[in-house]
């Protein structure tokens, strides 16, 4: 078994219009073993291999199957070689069963016979380890579940070469676990397993060799065993990159947005939100971790003021700082009650004392505004516009998941995006782009921003860049909280640490963060405190410090089974 | 290298690809050479089509001259094509605040005609009564009046019901050309309910009848042209044109914009009317506004929303027109006739815009790209 | 300014003098001919025009460059602006077909006095008094009349032959609108029918339009529904026409024959010839004559015609009764209008002996001319235009909206 060849491409080349995808790529892939292609975002590993699927056909080079050189035109074309791919998004139609998925396509002599379908079905499950039931409708599935029809589907065609595109993008880390052992499985049984991925610790507890490819190029194919994280990342950014999140510990750690109780039903009635509380803390990045899809975008929405909320409270803790002590505190029984709340500081900062003090000399401190105090101005964002939010004085910024269809305007330039929270200043009718054309020139020189020029519509910058300018308007406004979905998504290396990096000094100077993340290794590393969610609800806040994977993992998905169980 | 074995004779013909970058020197190239094949192209179709010419291939000079001779053979034609540009301009900048919006305004030609119909009711009723002076300015509110109602009435439905603004606008059309007849069997009872023209109401002649109906084209395409791309106004139309999820993330009320970009567009339909009926006609008719209501459409996407660009368009549109009635002139041919030169000439022009946008990659090019 | 008064004063008096220029004959080769169409050839109407025009260019020997025809011209101030560029071509006569055409053509022509103006269906020439405006039309209404009583003796064939759907023969009109061209149009057919068919009946249904095969379809449908045994229209298309051919009802035309896509049902046509109209203006033009103010085409004339009897779909001997009718006319002893026949002009029952006509135009439309004498009614006698627009017994109108 070992050593024999599957498949091999050479010298395979694809341009999209000026773009080259793939530049003369060469790959072996064997029989009996599990190959990682790793790479960055839009580095050409998901282009590559649907020209193995016969979604694409490449510009030049040849794809030998058993040394033979063969012509992949369709899927179809490549089921007949035995090749099959679980794209990253599945297609399967939600109404059928997932037996009738799985035969879906297929021409077999004979009657369609369910039972048969069925027993097969069975058959391929229990040989490889899933589990599945084949009478089960699509729409009643997990993530994971559909994950499981999709590569019964490709094992029922007979394929012997499985391509997995970003499998575990979806999946909790018990699933994940499931996934490799049942991919082991299938390695054991001489099947070659081509894994699409840029998760460097599954590369290499899976793996056992890795392609690397880079800006379209193959840059080398190591075998995991001599291999290492730190190797890898240099050889798909192309450089050394500091992999460390360098988080500090929270400082002054103060209540700046309490929400209690807060109840979401969705345009079609489904119950979105239940009944969520937490505190998030000012010098302090609190993540919220969940399955896609349990509530997480409707929260941060909800902060925002652009949900219509059932009810619940959502209480902005504003920062008044040397407040005098004031004529209305001035029965000296108020006087001391307040004293008893907060502590008394005068002009220079130092802390006042009244002890042994006299009734007159207090009053004379007071009455002269000696005596100064902080106290945070509570406002309820409950029911309020965006921007009513703003004109309430509450610096609220948010980095929404989908940052070209929501958070920045595709066909503008950085300029006038810069506009987008701030153009109504000014008194007349007229824009002022002057100060945002000096905030989008300090942006790109501050984050780096690759762009061509201030006009360029930000459609055309590549998502890290993006994003850089997304989260660069939203902290230019020097918030006091900082809401952030996904902010890393599809995102390269170097692009995801810098906005770590930003999340974190912006937690530094005080603002309270909260982080929607899908990478639990980066949520443990990055917060101090994770909220986790699951169907709409709160299912726990943990210690980012102490908690494993594992427990989050069960905590995204234990609620839900606990559910079903008594149901 | 075994470039050569590669199964390259399965990979389709043709296949595209969208151009990232292309020099405005050579997209303007392409429009060039658009225009000259659709040229071509037309001398074709008229060797096909007239039988002067087929008798006497000669004349082909003749229609080519024509186009010219239709918009610029005497100073009054001179001035009616800019007349007549800045009629049709107007219009298309009425639509372009909603455009730019997305918001899809196929209702300019009722919106036009409500103008008209306001500014030739008030002349109606009040003509010889009021002074001039009165009169006139009366006459413009209530075009703009009608026309901005029109214009918002869709809006309205829009905001409120998210219903669809292409049909309902359309509709609204026809309920315009009905309002319009109604009207004129009410003032018109007996006879023709042709409504002749009025003898007061008219726009004072400056320098003559057209020059102020092209200055205030003039003066409203550099007026839009500050409001969409310098006003706060304008900025909020692009951003709700582009998501409205992001106009609702900055806080930007959607209806409000909505409501208030259609009254904009409504009130500009309007004030075309009232120098369709004022400026011009005196009068009206259910085809007052003679279609332009809908070319204007097609000018607004050819000129991309831009009013400087959209001067052009609409010239290229009353230039062709013009020239095409020229030729059916000229050879005494059917009125079929300059509707085909039209069409092809608009094919190619409106065609090339494709190849600007898109690159053609043929099976041999690529091959030879590939040994490159 | 008394100076620029004195120049607009002289330039006045020339135009003055060139006027009185025009009244000098003009050689044949220096004839030119503009004609204004609201459509083109597609609308009949139209086309009757072309026809017209060509017709007369032939008879006259004019070349292809003494005609200038600009078709699609609709009722606007573009119609005055088309003027101006056909005076710019040097024509010396310009003409628009159009009723809406008028008080833009009207503007041109008061600008333009070196230049004649004339106009077909037009009503404000006689009031006007301009030297150089004209009005034209036909007296449409007699070769209505005939056609009507081809139509009359078709349901006496039907009736004889037992085949009436009703009790009492019932015809179908397919009107454009309620004008009075139309009403004086449906109205000489019916009586023309009635003539030598007392009983008939019609029903009229408008469409709103001009041309409109769609709606005049349609329309034709509905008044075959409801049992009519014969179809006239006076509106463009081939719609109604169609629909007759369709359901093997006989229809008599406007406008020109049908006959080739009709061949069962087609009885008769009857049209404004306008070639004899542009004849005369050019012969007046060449011999220095001044063209009538308000000039109406007859029979006599060669203006109003019928087109061959299609033998195998009407009555036997139609086409000699047509002669026998067309003759009367010519001698005076019959009249269209015939107010003193009994029971033949009827409203409300009782005879029509008085009717106060909208001759001349005024914004109001008051009646001001007296049309009923000497036992008839003078229709395009006082104008061109038609005018009869009473609405007399055996007639019903099944839509008024339009």
């Amino acid at each position: 078994m070992d050593n024999q060849l599957a498949l091999q491409m050479r010298g395979i080349t694809k341009r999209f219009g000026s773009v080259l995808a793939n530049n003369h790529v060469d790959l072996d892939i064997y029989r009996g073993e599990i190959l990682a292609v790793l790479g960055e975002n839009g580095c050409g590993k998901t282009t590559l291999m649907n020209m193995i699927a016969g979604i694409y056909f490449p510009d030049e080079g040849q794809i030998l199957i058993d040394g033979r050189e063969v012509v992949i035109r369709s899927p179809k074309d490549a089921f007949e070689h035995g090749i099959g791919m679980i794209h990253q998004h599945f297609k399967l139609v939600d109404l059928f069963t997932a037996a009738e998925n799985i035969v879906l396509g297929v021409h077999e002599e004979g009657a369609f016979s369910r039972r048969d379908v069925n027993a097969r079905v069975t058959a391929i499950a229990s040989k490889y380890g899933f589990s599945i039931d084949p009478e089960k409708k699509i729409y009643d599935m997990s993530v994971s579940e559909k994950q499981t029809v999709e590569i019964i589907k490709v094992l029922y065609r007979g394929a012997d070469i499985l391509i997995l595109d970003e499998p575990t993008a979806v999946l909790t880390p018990q699933e994940i676990d499931r996934l490799f052992q049942v991919l082991r499985v299938m390695k054991a049984d001489g099947k070659s397993i081509v894994i699409i991925t840029h998760k460097l610790n599954e590369v290499l507890e899976v793996s056992d060799r890795v392609a690397i490819l880079r800006k379209g190029e193959h840059i080398a194919t190591v075998s995991t065993r001599d291999t290492n994280e730190s190797e890898l990342t240099e050889m798909m950014v192309g450089k050394k990159v500091d992999l460390d999140i360098r988080r500090s510990d929270p400082v002054d750690a103060q209540p700046r947005l309490v929400v209690t109780g807060l109840n979401l039903y969705d345009a079609e009635g489904v119950h979105v939100l239940k009944d969520i509380s937490f505190t998030a803390n000012g010098s302090e990045i609190l993540g919220i971790a969940g399955i896609a899809g349990s509530g997480q975008r409707e929260l941060l929405e909800s902060i925002a003021g652009l949900q219509p909320l059932k009810s619940g409270e959502i209480i902005f803790h504003n920062p008044k700082k040397n407040k005098p002590v004031t004529f209305f505190h001035k029965s000296l029984r108020r006087v001391e009650e307040l004293a008893g709340q907060h502590a008394f500081h005068d002009a220079a900062g130092n802390p006042v004392s009244f002890a042994g003090m006299k009734k007159k000399d207090i009053q004379k401190l007071v009455n002269d505004g000696q005596v100064l105090f902080n106290e945070d101005e509570l406002i309820n964002l409950r029911d309020k516009t965006p921007l009513q939010i703003r004109e309430l004085g509450v610096r609220l910024s948010f980095v929404p998941e989908d940052r070209l269809g929501m958070g920045l305007v595709g066909s503008m330039g950085i300029t006038d995006n810069m506009m987008l929270r701030s153009y109504r200043k000014g008194p007349h009718g007229l824009l002022d782009r002057k100060k945002p054309k000096a905030l989008a020139e300090r942006i790109i020189e501050e984050l780096q921003v690759v762009t061509p020029g201030t006009q360029t519509p930000v459609r055309r910058l590549s998502g890290g860049n993006v994003q850089k300018v997304l989260v660069g308007r939203e902290i230019a406004f020097t918030p006091k909280v900082l809401m952030a979905a996904y902010p890393v998504r599809g995102l390269d290396i170097n692009s995801s640490y810098t906005i770590y990096h930003l999340l974190t000094r912006q937690k530094e100077t005080g603002v309270a963060v909260l982080f929607v993340g899908e990478d639990l290794d980066v949520l443990l590393a990055l917060c101090d405190r994770i909220l986790v969610m699951n169907s709409g609800a709160v299912s726990g806040i943990v210690d980012a410090r102490t908690a494993t994977k594992e427990q989050l993992g069960l905590m995204m998905t234990r609620t839900d089974r606990t559910r079903k169980e008594a149901v | 290298m075994t470039a050569n074995h590669t199964p390259q004779v399965r990979e389709p013909l043709v296949h595209l690809s969208r151009r990232t970058e292309f020099s405005p020197l050579r997209a303007w190239g392409v429009r060039l050479a658009a225009l000259v094949l659709g040229l071509i192209v037309c001398g074709l179709a008229a060797f096909l089509l007239i039988e002067k010419l087929q008798q006497n291939p000669g004349r082909i000079g003749d229609f080519y001259y024509a186009f010219i001779k239709g918009s610029f053979g005497t100073s009054r034609k001179l001035w009616k094509m800019l007349k007549n540009l800045s009629i049709l301009l107007c219009i298309a900048l009425a639509l372009t605040p909603a455009f730019r919006m997305r918001f899809w305004n196929t209702g300019a030609e009722g919106q036009t005609l409500m103008g008209v119909l306001g500014a030739i009711a008030v002349d109606f009723y009040f003509g010889g009564k009021w002074p001039e002076a009165l009169l006139i300015p009366v006459m413009l509110l209530a075009a703009i009046i009608f026309g901005g109602v029109w214009g918002l009435i869709p809006a309205l439905f829009k905001a409120r019901f998210n219903t669809n603004e292409t049909l309902f606008t359309l509709m609204m059309n026809y309920v315009a050309t009905f309002v319009v007849s109604y009207f004129l069997v009410i003032w018109v009872p007996s006879g023709s309910s042709s409504l002749a023209k009025l003898k007061y109401g008219k726009l004072p002649s400056v320098v003559n009848d057209y020059f102020l109906i092209i200055l205030i084209a003039l003066l409203l395409t550099i007026g839009l042209y500050i409001y969409l791309n310098y006003s706060k106004h304008g900025y909020e139309i692009s951003v709700v044109g582009e998501s409205v999820r992001t106009a609702q993330y900055v806080g930007i009320s959607v209806p409000k914009v909505i409501l208030r970009t259609m009254l904009l567009s409504g009130m500009l339909c309007g004030l075309t009317g009232f120098l369709i009926g004022s400026g011009l006609d005196q009068t009206i008719t259910t085809e007052s506004v003679g279609g332009q209501g809908f070319t204007a459409i097609m000018v607004a996407w050819m000129g991309n929303f831009n009013p400087l660009m959209m001067i052009l368009t609409s010239g290229l549109i009353q230039i062709l027109n013009q020239g095409a009635a020229q030729i059916s002139q000229d050879f005494n041919v059917s009125g079929a006739l300059p509707d085909v030169i039209v069409g092809i000439m608009l094919f190619f022009v409106i065609g090339c815009e494709f190849f600007i946008n898109y690159q053609l990659h043929f099976r041999r090019a690529q091959s030879k790209e590939a040994v490159r | 300014m008394k100076k620029i008064a004195a120049a607009l004063l002289a330039l006045v008096l020339c135009l003055g003098c060139l006027t009185s220029l025009a009244a000098e004959p003009v050689a044949k080769e220096n004839i030119k001919l503009g004609v204004i169409l609201l459509h083109d050839e597609f609308s009949t109407y139209d086309l009757n025009f072309i026809n017209g025009v060509n017709e007369a260019k032939e008879a006259l020997g004019l070349s292809d460059e003494q005609v200038v025809i600009i078709r699609n011209i609709p009722e606007s101030n573009e119609c005055y602006e088309t003027a101006l560029d056909l005076v710019d071509e040097g024509c010396n006569i310009i003409f628009a077909d159009s009723f809406g055409h008028e008080s833009f053509l009207l503007q041109a022509a008061k600008e333009h006095p070196e230049v004649e103006f004339a106009h077909a269906t037009g009503t404000t020439a006689h009031t006007e008094n301009l030297p150089n405006f004209h009005n034209a039309f036909a007296s449409i209404y007699e070769g209505r009349y005939l056609a009507g009583v081809a139509a009359g003796m078709k349901l006496n064939e039907i009736k004889e032959a037992g085949k009436l759907k009703g009790e009492t023969p019932l015809m179908g009109y397919v009107g454009a609108f309620t004008y009075a061209e139309v009403m004086s149009g449906y109205t000489s057919f019916y009586l023309g029918a009635k003539s030598v068919c007392p009983d008939v009946q019609m029903k009229v249904q408008f469409t709103g339009s001009w041309y409109d095969e769609k709606e005049e379809k349609a329309a034709a449908e509905a008044l075959i529904a409801l049992g009519c045994d014969l179809i006239s229209q006076h509106a463009d298309s081939m719609g109604a026409p169609t629909a007759c051919e369709n359901a093997g009802i006989p229809n008599v035309s406007y406008n020109g024959s049908t006959l080739e896509s009709c061949p069962n049902t087609f009885i008769v046509s009857s049209r404004i010839n306008w070639a004899p109209y542009f004849e005369y203006m050019i012969n007046q033009k060449m011999a220095g004559e001044a063209i009538d103010i308000d000039w109406t085409g007859t029979i006599a004339t060669g203006s109003v015609v019928l087109t061959d009897v299609n033998e195998q779909a009407a009555a036997a001997g139609t086409a000699e009764a047509i002669e026998a009718v067309k003759a009367e006319f010519a001698a005076g002893t019959r009249h269209v209008f015939d107010t003193a026949a009994e029971n033949f002009i009827t409203v409300g029952g009782a005879p029509l002996t008085s009717y106060m006509a909208d001759v001349d135009t005024d914004a109001a439309f008051t009646p001001d001319t007296e049309a009923v004498a000497d036992g008839y009614f003078h229709e395009s006698e006082y104008r061109s235009a038609p005018y009869f627009d009473v609405r007399i017994d055996g007639i019903e109108l099944l839509n008024q909206m339009f």
